[in-house]
């Protein structure tokens, strides 16, 4: 049996109410959805809030998904809007190493942050200063890296998940790893 | 030539978005625009830091909210619907569809893309062999296997996506690593061309003496029975490295590799017959009398092209013999500002690099930021002992 047959089996078990199944579905998917919101969103409470609505979403209209559509492109969809709808509810969120606020597009805070990375990069484990850097990425620039990076989708995919052609997906993935490059600059050498 | 920058499919060029054919126009332009080089040295950057992300599992109470909250739905239709049991055969399917779709989860995880099938070879003459079956007109050599071919049968490997490799007569070459992002081979003996349209440092040819690491190119590799090497580059650059030592080849030039020394010290293969042997002499020098009379020779012989020579030669000499290979290469292309006699001799990183400007040979940045660990060979290559 393959994925796509065995994923439309549990989806019709979903669809007929079973919890169980919706379990499953949910231990599948949980760990990469959860962690697209932490990345994206840059701390837990905001992690949990936007897993708590994908897959609430997901459950109460498993009858509207239309079966000749890729389950997972639908998912991938709802996670997008999920963060986007959290991120304009704060206007401010606070990232992960509670380094206080960014607007998006404010090239201050830009340049005020490189200048931070560079002077705590002896201290801060590669990583976090990775993750600070994607939580500073404007959030249309972020989402695409993620679902880039988590679930590995190809150019095709990611414009269904976000609603946009692949050239857009394209020139996205271009300024995000760019301005992550500019961001990361101190590192250089260290990730090979 | 076509001459558009390739900017804006670079991300995609990194992601392996492109068609072949795609994906090489964009590795040939890379080749020669400074520019592009650069924003797909930023590009890869970005990605490969992206890695650093990991996936973190979701806190178990997710999933008690998430059934705390549909149960406190007003509409529990979908639940209640629960009661009524899916009938037998449906339910059994669909249990038997969870335990496949987390094992292909899982699956999908834990296998890399399948490439250790090998790489395709195709006979252009004679009857080329991999290990002892003779290759009618196509196989595939798997890692670990040996491509053999006898006076009278050539070759020719793809390698994966990223190039293609001609196999001459009396050559021995083995697929030493096949593995995702890597593309390694090696060569016993005999010749091969290859044609790398890949980013750098991709591909890489284990020699007896050295390590060919492809910068974006094509080139000819020779090694003799003895184990020695000759590198030649016909496009873009070669690294040519060996137990820390390294010398960077640009097309037209040259690089001998021994099997007691190393990789030799890189030259034009238009310089003088005169030249070339002095520079032999040095390079197979025993101690440091036999080297300065071999420099003493070899210096008032260059010619400003030679340049990458003498470049090299301040890596590979030390204090006053340094200091006179920096005055040679400076009456021949004047030192940057900045650039002082003592430094070099000291040693300064960024002084030879300044000096290596003025060579007008391409920006020294873009190969250095290439510069990463790569892997070291995967297996000695053992002395011949075939019977033939
Ligand atoms: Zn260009």
């Amino acid at each position: 049996m393959n994925e796509m047959a065995s994923e439309r089996l549990l989806i019709e078990a979903c669809r007929s109410g079973d919890r169980e199944a919706f379990r499953r579905l949910y231990e599948l998917h949980k760990d990469r959805v959860y962690s697209i919101a932490l990345h994206f969103s840059g701390n837990e409470s905001s992690a949990r809030d936007i897993v708590q609505q994908v897959f609430l979403k997901l459950f109460t209209r498993i009858g509207e998904f239309r079966s000749e559509s890729i389950f997972s492109t639908w998912l991938h969809r709802i996670t997008v809007n999920a963060c986007l709808d959290e991120h304009r509810k704060q206007r401010r969120f606070i990232s992960i190493d509670d380094q206080g606020g960014e607007e998006e597009g404010d090239e201050n805070q830009f340049i005020e942050s490189r200048v931070t990375i560079e002077t705590d990069y002896s201290m801060i484990e590669r990583s976090a200063l990775v993750r600070r850097a994607v939580g500073r990425l404007k959030p249309k620039l972020r989402i695409a890296i993620l679902l880039k990076y988590f679930e590995d989708l190809s150019y095709r995919e990611m414009a269904e998940a976000l609603g946009c052609s692949e050239g857009t997906v394209a020139s996205r993935l271009n300024r995000g790893h760019r301005e992550l490059a500019g961001l990361l600059e101190a590192l250089r050498g260290d990730i090979k | 030539m076509i001459w558009n920058h390739v900017t804006k499919d670079l991300s995609a060029y990194v992601h392996g978005e492109l068609t072949p054919d795609e994906a090489r126009r964009i590795g040939e332009h890379l080749v020669g625009c400074r520019r592009c080089r650069h924003e797909y040295d930023e590009i890869r950057f970005g990605a490969e830091a992206v890695r650093e992300l990991k996936i973190v599992s979701a806190p178990d109470s997710i999933w008690t909210d998430l059934e705390a909250a549909l149960d406190a739905r007003p509409d529990k239709k979908s639940w209640a619907s629960a009661l009524f049991p899916l009938p037998a055969f449906s339910y059994a399917l669909a249990v038997l569809a969870i335990a496949a779709a987390i094992g292909f989860a899982i699956f999908r995880q834990q296998t890399p893309p399948a490439t250790d099938t090998g790489w395709e070879v195709t006979r252009i003459d004679g009857a080329p062999a991999i290990g002892d079956q003779r290759i009618a007109s196509r196989g595939r050599l798997k890692p670990g296997e040996w491509l053999t071919t006898d006076s009278s049968s050539r070759a020719q490997i793809s390698v994966g996506q990223i190039g293609e490799v001609k196999i001459d007569p009396n050559s021995r070459v083995r697929l030493a690593d096949a593995s995702p992002g890597t593309h390694r081979l090696a060569i016993e003996v005999g010749r091969m061309e290859a044609f790398i349209w890949a980013p750098p440092r991709q591909f890489f040819v284990d020699t007896p003496s050295a390590v060919a690491v492809d910068l974006g190119c094509s080139y000819t590799l020779e090694v003799d029975r003895r184990g020695a090497g000759k590198l030649k580059v016909t496009l873009g650059w070669v690294a040519f490295e060996w137990k820390g030592r390294e010398s960077f080849v640009p097309a037209g030039a040259v690089c001998l590799t021994r099997p007691d020394s190393g990789p030799g010290t890189p030259f034009f293969d238009d310089a003088s017959t005169v030249f070339i042997d002095t520079l032999a002499e040095f390079d197979a020098a025993r101690n440091d009398t036999e080297k300065m009379s071999a420099l003493d020779a070899l210096l008032p012989l260059a010619r400003k092209r030679d340049g990458l020579t003498l470049w090299h030669l301040l890596s590979r000499t030390e204090g006053g013999a340094r200091g006179r290979v920096y005055d040679r290469l400076t009456s021949l292309i004047p030192a940057p500002a900045g650039v002082t006699r003592r430094g070099v001799i000291d040693g300064d990183r960024g002084m030879l690099d300044s000096l290596w400007e003025p060579l007008e040979l391409g920006d020294s940045s873009w190969w250095r930021l290439w510069k990463a660990p790569f892997p070291a060979p995967t297996a000695r290559i053992e002395t011949t002992t075939d019977n033939n």
